[in-house]
């Protein structure tokens, strides 16, 4: 997948979050912060999405060890084909 | 009909084949897992008050791979149900001196055991986080978790690993009403006890103020109460099912 459709994939499920949380869906994009910003999710919201993305792209960045990511970006390099 | 779904590790023989059973009775839907189908296994999968209602997998746990493909499938088996709860009882133990005890041997019990428990509640939670609506995870650990026992050094470590794992977990999941506990039976005649002879037990028999072993049911019956409402507000804690042997 390019790194544009996995960033619009992150833009769903992270509505997707707020919405169930009853937050405002905020509008992301690659340097959006995923934590410890405004974006109003926690750490358990983010591995449920990063589970998604696993899910949606068939690809575990993580399988060979923890990776730093901080933005959406970020996090959707390392899905990139 | 809607049924809470509990995963149970290992439920194949011994404290396992009794939990689920018990489970089953109980009414929730319920999943194991083991090595290969055993004859409680085909007992269960063949009566049709309940068949419908167990859901068996192959799996080693200890192998991630294996223990993410059959928290999927018994997860995808339960459709609307979700998940609810996760019960890590698979467990082997193997008595030896240390000093004498092979590296493989501890290792495979700190695989299984450990690692194994990680594995599953890795997974599973995974799915309890995604359903939003709270859940259980229970860990069976044992009274060789807090108390020192000659010849078990490997199987004590991997325990209270488990318990350390129970502790950790439960503040992690805590926040999405996700609760963690361990259940620590003291020395039951179960399969996993068979590396104490007779006399041994006898010895602990006497030393337990309520003067008996702990039993399979006395397990399950713990089980029940954590994974009822009743047992909402009780997280992190490594509860002992002993007669009072610790105490």
């Amino acid at each position: 997948m390019e790194k544009q459709e996995i960033l619009s994939a992150i833009q769903k499920l992270v509505a997707d979050i707020l919405e169930q949380k009853g937050l405002d869906v905020v509008t992301l994009d690659a340097s959006t912060e995923l934590l410890g910003g405004e974006l109003g999710i926690d750490s358990l919201d983010l591995a449920t999405l990063v589970r998604e993305l696993e899910e949606t792209t068939g690809r575990d960045p993580f399988s060979e060890g923890f990776i730093e990511f901080r933005t959406a970006g970020e996090l959707a390099d390392l899905y990139v084909r | 009909m809607q049924r809470k779904h509990v995963l149970v590790t290992g439920g194949s023989r011994g404290l396992g084949a009794h939990l689920i059973r018990g489970l089953l009775a109980d009414g929730y839907r319920v999943s194991t897992c083991s090595r290969t189908r055993t004859p409680v296994i085909e007992e269960l999968l063949g009566q049709p008050e309940v068949s419908d209602r167990f859901f068996w997998g192959p799996c080693q746990v200890g192998v991630a791979e294996e223990v993410d493909t059959f928290v999927r499938d018994a997860v995808a088996w339960a459709g609307a149900d979700g998940l609810y709860g996760v019960i890590n009882n698979a467990g082997i133990a193997q008595a030896g001196i240390l000093a004498s005890f092979p590296n493989v041997e501890s290792e495979k019990i700190l695989q299984v055991n450990l690692l194994g428990a990680i594995q599953v509640a890795r997974a599973a939670s995974q799915y309890l986080l995604k359903a939003k609506d709270g859940g259980r995870i229970i860990n069976i650990s044992s009274i060789i978790g807090t108390r020192g026992y000659n010849g078990l050094a490997a199987y004590s470590a991997s325990k209270a690993g488990m318990d350390g794992l129970t502790r950790a977990l439960a503040r992690e999941l805590g926040r999405r009403g996700i609760t963690v506990n361990s259940v620590a039976p003291g020395y039951m005649k179960t399969d996993m006890s068979s590396t104490l002879n007779a006399g041994q037990l006898a010895q602990i028999v006497n030393r337990t103020p309520l003067r008996r072993l702990a039993s399979e049911e006395d397990v399950l019956g713990l089980v029940r109460f954590l994974l009822s409402d009743a047992a909402a507000m009780i997280t992190g804690q490594t509860i002992l099912v002993d007669g009072g042997v610790s105490c």
